[in-house]
Order: C-alpha cells, then structure tokens, then sequence
C-alpha cells in the first residue's frame, strides 16, 4: 500500500470513530455496537500504521480473497452505511425504552394512589 | 406508614426472572425498613415473578419488556424524581443485600451528606479475595479507572446496593449507562457530586442466574470503558457550560 493510501484509510478510520463516538455520546447509536465500531477501527488504523502488520494482512488477504483494490471502498461505503441502519435501529428501540419506562411509572403511580399505605400489605 | 419527619426514602428493587427471591427479599425490606417505600421494577420477568409480586406491598413498576439493569435503576430514579423522594436506595433482587444493613448506610450518607453512597464488599480488607480471577482483574481495572479520570479511588464499582440522593437524580436520568457501574460513577464524580463507601456484607446467591453471562465478560469491559471515556468527556462538556 503506498504512503498515501495509509494515509487516506488512517483519515477515513478517524472519521468513522468520530461519528461513531459522536453518536454514542447523543444516545443515538447503542453502545453495545458502538464499541464494536470504535475498536474495530481502532484496530484497523493499528494496522495501517505499522507497516509489518499492514504486510502481513495485505499477503494473507491477498492469498485468500485475491479481490481488486477497489473493492475496499465498497467495503468502506458499507461499513458507513452499517453504522446508520444501526443508528436508526437505535433511535426506534430509544422511542419503546421510553414507553416501556412511561408506563411502568405511570403503572406505579397508579398503584400508589390506590395504595397510599405502601408499608401496609393490602 | 412512619415517614421521618422532613426526608423521604424510596427502596428500589430491579428484578428480572427472580420469583425464586423476591417476596422473600420484599418481605425482609418491609419488615426492617417499614418507614421507606418500596418500588419493585419487574424488568420484563417471563419467570412468575410478577405473580409473586400481587398482594406484596410493594409499589410495582412493570416494563413490559426486558430493557436491562441499568434502565430498570432509571425507571427507579424517573419516579423517585417525580415523587420527590429525598434518596433512592438500591437493592439487588436475589436476596444477597441485608436490609437491615440499609439504615446504617443512610445514616452515614446524611452524616457525611453525599450524592451517592455505594455498600461497599471490599473497601475494608482493600483485596478481591475469593472473587474469580477474571472478574477479579476487571474489578481491579475499573477501581483504578476510576481512581485516575475522578480523582478517588471506589474499591467496589459494581455493588447494586447504593444510596443515591435527590440531587443526583437529574444527571442519572439525563446520561445513559451500562450497568450504573464504574461509568457512572466516574459521571457523577467528575460533575462534582460526591460519592463515597460504606462497608456491608453480602451473602452469596442462591437462586437464579447472575446478569452476567460468559459473552458479556467480553463485551462488559469494552462497553463500560467506552463509556467511562464518553462520560468523562460528557461530564467536563456539561460543566463547562453551566460556568
């Protein structure tokens, strides 16, 4: 790979683990798939950067799936677009946890009002 | 009820599949505690435990599917908030707290007027012995984590035993959570809130499954870490706005 590839695959790594991270912090993507993002890319800039490592993974890719070069920007390309299908599977089970919550206190409050004497068993 | 005069106490159980514990445990916080309400949120049991829960006295909170530990405790904080309640006390479902070891805890927590105070197992003996080597590093881990991006070192992050204060409830409701563990705690602290350790004893479970199974070993890790980084972060933003 040459000098300048690593440094574009290294950019676009940053980029993703800023949005990543950006949308952990707004809640809108699940933490549980954003740690897979965030140290999967970390890893991946790992190995771009140490060139043994980005020659060992280049030769052993090579051998196995011995694909065109331009199949990494596919790959990249969905790679993003996994990150939003995750965000808006995120966003739509944020709107039922909320729900699930509203009706649990409303439930509760409820039973409270009924049941003023909360250390007394009915 | 007996209420003290001037402050309210609301005992919260998060409880997902423990019917084998549950009445017991609401029995014995009733019973020791009978001046504190108590909120049971069943967390989308499929186990009877909303059966044993019918006729208890406690106020139940019911989610009508599983949503995990951390949003159970939110549930708890939500309405102690728009209750008013003055502290929540957290309690595990499966009987390893003693109630009775509660009123001490709030007795420490209004002399030394904390946000947050945790029952601690190991904040005397200082080690994790008898604790399983995996679970023993991670807790080892988290304790100086916490130690270096809040500034106090918390022996025990992941007690569920916790006396938390009114003033805290906001920032609880506001930021999201693994398991209300080390992340949190770092959350707290770094926002100025004050959190400290009392001693306690738990006894060991006798039924049901821990929350934890053997992917998570892997996965808890990584998630609370990511978190504590995006809470310190979260943390200093927000603080830095208010001023």
């Amino acid at each position: 790979m040459t000098a300048l590839g690593v440094l574009a695959g290294a950019l676009m790594g940053c980029v993703l683990l800023i949005w990543v991270i950006n949308l952990i912090r707004h809640g809108r993507l699940y933490v549980g798939y954003g740690v897979i993002f965030v140290f999967g890319t970390l890893l991946a800039i790992a190995v771009l950067l140490v060139p043994r490592l980005l020659d060992a993974v280049t030769s052993a890719s090579v051998a196995l799936v011995p694909v065109p070069s331009l199949s990494i920007g596919a790959i990249v390309i969905m790679l993003f677009l996994l990150v939003y299908v995750f965000t808006q599977i995120t966003i739509l089970s944020n709107r039922i946890m909320h729900l699930t919550q509203e009706l649990a206190i409303r439930g509760a409050q409820r039973q409270s009002r009924t049941q003023p004497e909360t250390g007394e068993p009915r | 009820m007996h209420m003290p005069p001037g402050r309210r106490s609301l005992i919260a159980i998060p409880a997902h599949n423990e019917a084998a514990t549950i009445r017991d445990v609401v029995g014995r916080v009733r019973a020791n505690l009978p001046d504190c309400d108590l909120l049971v949120v069943n967390d989308g049991s499929s186990d009877g435990t909303a059966a044993m829960l019918v006729d208890s006295g406690a106020l139940v909170a019911e989610h009508i599917c599983n949503l995990g530990y951390s949003r159970a405790i939110q549930t708890a904080v939500l309405y102690a908030a728009r209750a008013g309640y003055d502290r929540l006390i957290t309690l595990d479902a499966d009987g390893q707290h003693d109630p009775e070891q509660v009123r001490a805890l709030i007795a420490e927590f209004d002399r030394e007027q904390l946000d947050v105070l945790i029952g601690s197992r190991y904040v005397v003996s200082r080690t994790y012995a008898g604790v399983p080597f995996g679970r023993r590093i991670g807790m080892q881990l988290f304790s100086r984590l916490v130690a270096v991006t809040a500034g106090r070192r918390i022996y025990d992050t992941t007690s569920g035993l916790k006396v938390i204060g009114r003033r805290a409830f906001e920032p609880l409701t506001q930021w999201h959570f693994i398991d209300f563990h080390a992340e949190a705690l770092v959350y707290l602290m770094r926002l100025g809130f004050r959190v400290g350790e009392f001693p306690v004893t738990v006894v060991e479970r006798r039924h049901g499954r821990s929350m934890y199974s053997t992917i998570s070993l892997f996965k808890y890790p990584l998630k609370t870490l990511l978190m504590l980084l995006l809470g310190v972060i979260q943390a200093d933003l927000t603080r830095r706005r208010a001023s």
